[in-house]
């Protein structure tokens, strides 16, 4: 069997802080992503879901544990890793000067697209988007829902095979949000492998063909949510979550991770 | 490959420079027209109340002048810009008058002392004027010199009434002649503004590009964007570091260009020379690459040491306070440069900036001497290699890279150095 275009194995990040100081943001998380699946990784603020994502995409590196992106490993090549995925979050902005088809072009060609096809990629994308309209005005003076459409756009112009959402929807009215799921479902098909993050247990139940669900760094359980279901004897997402995390008391424990 | 991305990561910084009004302003627009303006603003300006103050009358009362004496008042008058009236107050009352400015001068006149007697209607003057008073300071001046050149005159009838021939009583006469070249003077008054115009600028123009390659990044989200690209950091940080260098040097090379073109009219007023005489003076044309190396290597260690001290920032103000200090420090040097007793030294040429500007004035002077140069060129390419390779293990903090590190340049170092306490 071919191996899976994301891997982990006892992924750990640990930071010091002045005040609680070591503080163990992800502890030895095992996952795995296939090619045309998405993997929800699911957990309230401050589980450890963007750092585990961090790590993957190389922006943070492991303090133990290894984590592959296409069979590359993401200490020993971070440039292979990051040629290979594509990262949007709510912290991944555009430049505001430049213009959506300056801004493709740009990540086109530092994200390694054969340069000789990075014009014709553009071109295709800001068709796909149907960004033309405004493909040469600033970014800066574009709509929310352009610059979404945009970022999508930056996020896939080098053609990745793996593709990485982090709490995507989080700054977005519902029809934007559920314009972008229905993208991430259009991504699955073409065979990408997708991690999104996500604390909205709905948009997990929609989108994800398998959801891990992560609470103080740790991956208490992945399936998919059949699987969950059958495990747990519960039916909604929501329920299965506050099971696995063993929270007796949502609103305490949503205080003590705001702590 | 790698020149390519950095390429290509440096035109894309460039193309949003340019762009941003801020960055326009401060790196080319100030270089290019402000400071020749503003030069030539303060020197026209000087000239124009200088001007004011020449074309004022002077109000000078004398007093106990000796009837012997009458004539001085005429020649005083004679002037033209003299008015002069008796004073038969109390002296005190008159001087009062001076110091409060309702009177420009108080010219008092006293018996010869004892020795000096010997001519007859011999007398002392003392003269009160108020040197906080530019109208005062001028009546002085006009007023000396008439007393003075009637009192030789005076002497010289009495030397002839005491039948003294001319050539016994002959003394020795003063005169000045300036030497120098109208190049030669406006060269040296260059070599006095430039160093510091070209250290002010170069260090204006880096300012902004540094705090927006760094803070601007963090503060507009784009931080994380650039650092999921799939180039190397050092990739990233040399590209960073090569715009805000371009725009430092830039910004002083500008302003040398427009220094030069304005020449004429910012340094008349100074020379006091006609404009065709200054039309041909400036920048000897053989220094020329000598000073835009200078220039460009000044840009490329401001580049290095505000980078360093940028990449903390994670806003724009925080950016500006961490920066200005350095800028500050970067600046002073230009005061070596305004004594023209400072050599340049081999010693000197190892203090970085302290040497370029050192250089400048030199090659502007139309003479560079080699060894001091060469030393100069190896002392700021360390100065850059050792700011640059810092910059770049910096930036290699995950701390830092993700702005989430508490303070300063000085902060970081202290938790490194002291306890390691860095993200793991």
């Amino acid at each position: 069997m071919n191996k899976p275009p994301v891997r982990t194995q006892g992924l750990t990040k640990v930071f010091y802080d002045d005040n609680r100081g070591e503080v163990r943001a992800v502890d030895q998380v095992d996952l795995t992503c296939q090619k045309g699946e998405i993997l929800g990784l699911l957990g309230a603020n401050g589980a450890g879901k963007t750092t585990t994502l961090r790590m993957l995409s190389t922006v943070l590196q492991p303090t133990a544990g290894r984590a592959w992106v296409m069979g590359h490993e993401v200490r020993d090549e971070p440039e292979r890793v990051r040629g290979s995925l594509g990262f949007y979050s709510a912290s991944t902005a555009l430049y505001p000067k430049i213009t959506p088809r300056e801004t493709l072009r740009f990540f086109a060609r530092m994200n390694r697209y054969p340069s000789d096809q990075v014009d014709d990629r553009v071109e295709e994308l800001v068709r796909r988007f149907r960004i033309q309209d405004y493909a040469d005005t600033r970014v800066e003076k574009l709509s929310s829902g352009m610059k979404q459409k945009v970022s999508i756009a930056r996020t896939v112009v080098h053609d990745p095979p793996v593709l990485i959402f982090d709490e995507p929807t989080v700054a977005l009215d519902v029809l934007n949000a559920i314009e972008l799921r229905q993208f991430i479902s259009q991504l699955r098909g073409e065979g990408k492998a997708i991690l999104f993050s996500t604390h909205i247990m709905s948009e997990a139940e929609q989108l994800c063909d398998r959801i891990a669900i992560i609470h103080h760094g740790e991956i208490l359980a992945t399936g998919t949510l059949d699987e969950l279901r059958e495990t747990t004897g519960l039916h909604y997402l929501e329920e299965i979550f506050v099971r696995y995390a063993q929270v007796d008391d949502p609103v305490q424990a949503a205080r003590e991770n705001l702590r | 490959m790698a020149l390519r991305q950095i390429w290509t990561l440096y035109v894309h910084e460039v193309r949003s420079a340019l762009r941003e009004r801020s960055i326009l302003v401060g790196s080319i627009l100030i270089p290019l027209v402000m400071y020749p303006a503003l030069l030539w603003a303060g020197f026209a300006g000087l000239s124009f109340v200088q001007g004011q103050a020449d074309r004022l009358t002077s109000r000078v009362a004398v007093h106990g002048l000796p009837d012997a004496h009458r004539s001085l008042v005429d020649s005083l008058e004679a002037n033209g810009r003299i008015s002069v009236t008796e004073w038969d107050d109390d002296p005190a009352t008159g001087r009062e008058r001076v110091a409060t400015g309702g009177l420009d001068l108080l010219v008092q006149f006293r018996e010869a002392s004892e020795g000096a007697t010997a001519l007859d209607d011999n007398f002392r003057v003392t003269i009160y004027y108020n040197a906080a008073q530019d109208r005062s300071r001028s009546a002085r001046s006009r007023v000396e010199s008439t007393i003075d050149s009637y009192r030789r005159n005076w002497i010289n009838v009495a030397r002839q009434d005491l039948a003294i021939p001319d050539p016994v009583w002959a003394d020795f006469a003063m005169a000045r002649d300036d030497v120098a070249t109208i190049e030669e003077s406006t060269r040296f008054l260059l070599a006095m503004i430039v160093p510091f115009l070209t250290l002010i600028m170069v260090a204006l123009a880096a300012f902004y590009p540094a705090i927006d390659a760094t803070a601007g990044e963090r503060e507009r989200s784009t931080w994380e964007t650039l650092m999921t690209l799939a180039v190397p950091r050092s990739h990233v940080a040399t590209a960073k570091y090569l715009y805000v260098a371009t725009f430092g040097a830039m910004g002083g090379l500008l302003n040398l260009v427009a220094l030069t073109l304005s020449l004429r009219w910012i340094l008349q007023p100074l020379a006091g020379a006609d404009a065709q005489e200054l039309a041909q003076a400036g920048i000897p044309l053989s220094t020329l690459p000598v000073i835009a190396l200078g220039t460009a290597l000044l840009g490329l260690f401001v580049a290095a040491g505000m980078l360093v001290f940028a990449i903390f920032a994670r806003n724009f103000k925080e950016g500006q306070s961490m920066i200005t200090p350095f800028y500050l420090v970067v600046i002073l040097p230009a005061i070596f440069v305004q004594s023209p007793d400072i050599e340049f030294s081999t010693g000197l040429a190892l203090l970085p900036v302290v040497n370029v500007a050192l250089l400048l004035r030199e090659a502007i002077m139309g003479s560079v001497p080699v060894l001091p140069a060469l030393i100069t060129l190896v002392s700021m390419a360390a100065c850059v290699a050792v700011a640059v390779i810092f910059a770049q293990w910096v930036m290699r903090n995950e701390e830092v890279l993700l702005g989430a590190s508490e303070g300063g340049l000085w902060s970081f170092l202290k938790r490194r150095i002291g306890n390691g306490r860095a993200a793991t």
